[in-house]
């Protein structure tokens, strides 16, 4: 369902995406992990076609994202990492625009608002403006848009940062509900314990290149101490001035 | 002290990488028309007038600080106020204007004038000091249009109505239409050229047509399945639903005519250029010498539908159309981008 081959993403001299093979097939659940700065959110902007890439392709639900965006965005569901959200429209008026602009009658636009609004707890903020809102309940609006429209591929860029426990919980039930019924679902995330328990496949990424790709039952010890040693390892620095007497 | 210095150079840093305010002032359509009007007519109170409160509502380099860091650093009240007094002059805008002051008084201002300059200069930055409503949360109950794109029209006629520009343009047409209603006998003509100025006082927006929406908006843009030129013409919808409403008074067909030059004019500045605007201040167009060209093209549109035929609508049209297939489809190549 998604396919990257060879997909290289150049800023200058800057390499943000380096040479990246991927395959995620229908029904699944890629978790793309990495440091801040290692390319995960300029390889979703790749896989929903918003960002050409220097070199490679990449192909969704059968489409060259670059060369068929407007097809490709009847086809996906995304949660842009700035939440792409408007100032001046409510939470319920999001959805409504998704439905409409996606093809929903009017009927179904207002019978799937009212059952996401519900599912993840966004009723009583319905009419507040998003400028208005938590960074949650943003976050919230943003993944029932990209929820609505029921699109075949889901891109994510870190669904549950931000977000209470019970919503999380919501969220991370409704995706796993979703893949199983062939939705194919591909999310970027810091929360490694979250994306050890959905994930039918883990994408490690370290300076724009992929060092570890697998499904979750194959990584030889715990996500979070595999990551550690891939990816990137905590070094805490002892800072001596940090409780001492202010001078 | 040293506090206090630190924050305003760090203030001046900010202040020139991000400058805008001199555009914002400099790039404002009416304000332009209305430093050249009154400064031909040597009308220095209104002159004056017209600057000391214009300026303060439309820059304030304190606000390059975000309110919830100010009011965490360990700032005494003195040093507050000192701040608030002295940060003004961190914007070059400030110094020109006090120039253009000094220079249009020409010695001819009483000491009492100069009170009042100083007086409404000061009320300008405190009513700056108020805090910002969201703009949306006024307009909660705007109409509704036809089509999918109804929301996008009603997000885009909020942004319109959380400009000062809006109000600028309502004052005018308000103004008129108490004249046409009291009966007072006024030459058509002049209806005519308030008309062209309720339409210069908007057309500065036409220019920044995406400046309200900030970057998760225009992230949004991206993403959703519509092209181009759909987006494009959301924005003309509010634009100009506003101006035939607040020309329906006045001269009509010639507001019409002058705003779809305006938006045909606007439309390279607000798709290539996209310069975010802040919400309850004027619009900031791209540059004087093209703001003056804008307005003289907009005000011979004006004219000759006016003086001559409503046919001379027709090429507005065109104009405008044109500019909606043509920067549409740069909209949707930048979005690529």
């Amino acid at each position: 369902m998604i396919s990257c081959r060879n997909l290289t993403r150049r800023y200058g001299d800057f390499t943000a995406v380096d040479n990246l093979n991927l395959e995620v097939s229908a029904g699944g659940i890629c978790a793309f992990l990495g440091p801040n700065g290692a390319g995960k959110s300029t390889t979703v902007k790749m896989l929903t076609g918003l960002l050409p890439p220097s070199s490679g392709t990449v192909q969704v639900c059968g489409l060259d994202a670059a060369a068929n965006p407007l097809a490709l965005k009847r086809l996906i569901g995304v949660l842009p990492e700035d939440l792409g959200l408007f100032d001046d429209l409510t939470v319920e008026e999001h959805l409504l625009l998704t439905g409409a602009v996606y093809g929903l009658d009017r009927r179904e636009t207002h019978r799937r608002t009212s059952q996401l609004l519900h599912a993840l707890s966004l009723e009583h903020g319905r009419h507040t403006f998003a400028s208005s809102c938590s960074h949650g309940m943003r976050k919230k609006t943003s993944f029932a848009m990209a929820l609505l429209p029921n699109p075949r591929v889901l891109l994510l860029d870190e669904p549950f940062e931000a977000v209470d426990p019970v919503t999380s919980r919501i969220m991370r039930d409704l995706l796993q509900s979703v893949a199983r019924r062939g939705v194919t679902v591909f999310l970027t995330s810091h929360i490694l314990s979250v994306a050890e328990e959905i994930s039918t496949q883990v994408v490690m990424i370290r300076k724009g290149k992929i060092v570890w790709n697998s499904p979750p039952d194959e990584l030889p010890r715990s996500l979070e101490a595999h990551y550690f040693e891939l990816v990137e390892s905590p070094v805490v620095e002892e800072l001596e001035w940090l409780g001492s007497s202010p001078s | 002290m040293a506090r206090l210095v630190a924050i305003l150079r760090a203030l001046a840093r900010a202040f020139q990488r991000g400058e805008k305010s001199f555009g914002s002032l400099a790039g404002n359509n009416f304000f332009l028309v209305a430093v050249l009007f009154l400064g031909k007519a040597g009308t220095f109170l209104f002159l004056i007038m017209g600057l000391v409160v214009l300026f303060p509502l439309s820059t304030d380099p304190l606000r390059k600080i975000p309110a919830s860091r100010l009011a965490l650093w360990p700032l005494e009240r003195r040093e507050y106020w000192l701040l608030r007094a002295v940060s003004p002059w961190v914007n070059p805008m400030t110094w020109v204007i006090a120039a253009l002051a000094l220079w249009a008084a020409h010695g001819s201002v009483t000491v009492g004038l100069w009170a009042l300059a100083a007086g409404l200069f000061a009320a300008g930055f405190a009513i700056s000091e108020l805090p910002l409503p969201s703009g949306s949360a006024l307009w909660r109950r705007v109409p509704h249009f036809p089509g999918p794109l109804d929301q996008l029209m009603r997000k885009n006629l909020r942004e319109m109505l959380s400009t000062l520009d809006f109000y600028c343009a309502l004052l005018l047409s308000l103004s008129m239409s108490a004249y046409r209603i009291a009966g007072l006998a006024l030459p058509a003509e002049a209806f005519m050229a308030m008309t062209v100025l309720v339409v210069v006082a908007l057309s500065s927006y036409a220019q920044c047509l995406f400046g309200l929406d900030g970057a998760g908006g225009l992230s949004r843009y991206r993403l959703l399945p519509v092209r181009g030129w759909q987006i494009l013409a959301a924005k003309d919808a509010a634009f100009l639903l506003i101006v035939v409403v607040l020309v329906a008074p006045l001269a009509p067909l010639a507001g019409i005519g002058a705003a779809l030059v305006a938006l045909a004019m606007g439309r390279r500045s607000s798709v290539e250029d996209p310069r975010p605007q802040t919400r309850w201040r004027f619009s900031a167009g791209t540059s004087p010498i093209y703001g003056v060209v804008e307005v003289m093209v907009m005000a011979s549109a004006a004219s000759a539908i006016f003086f001559t035929s409503a046919l001379v609508l027709a090429p507005c049209v065109a104009a405008w159309l044109g500019s909606l297939w043509w920067y549409g489809r740069r909209l949707e190549q930048g979005m690529l981008s």
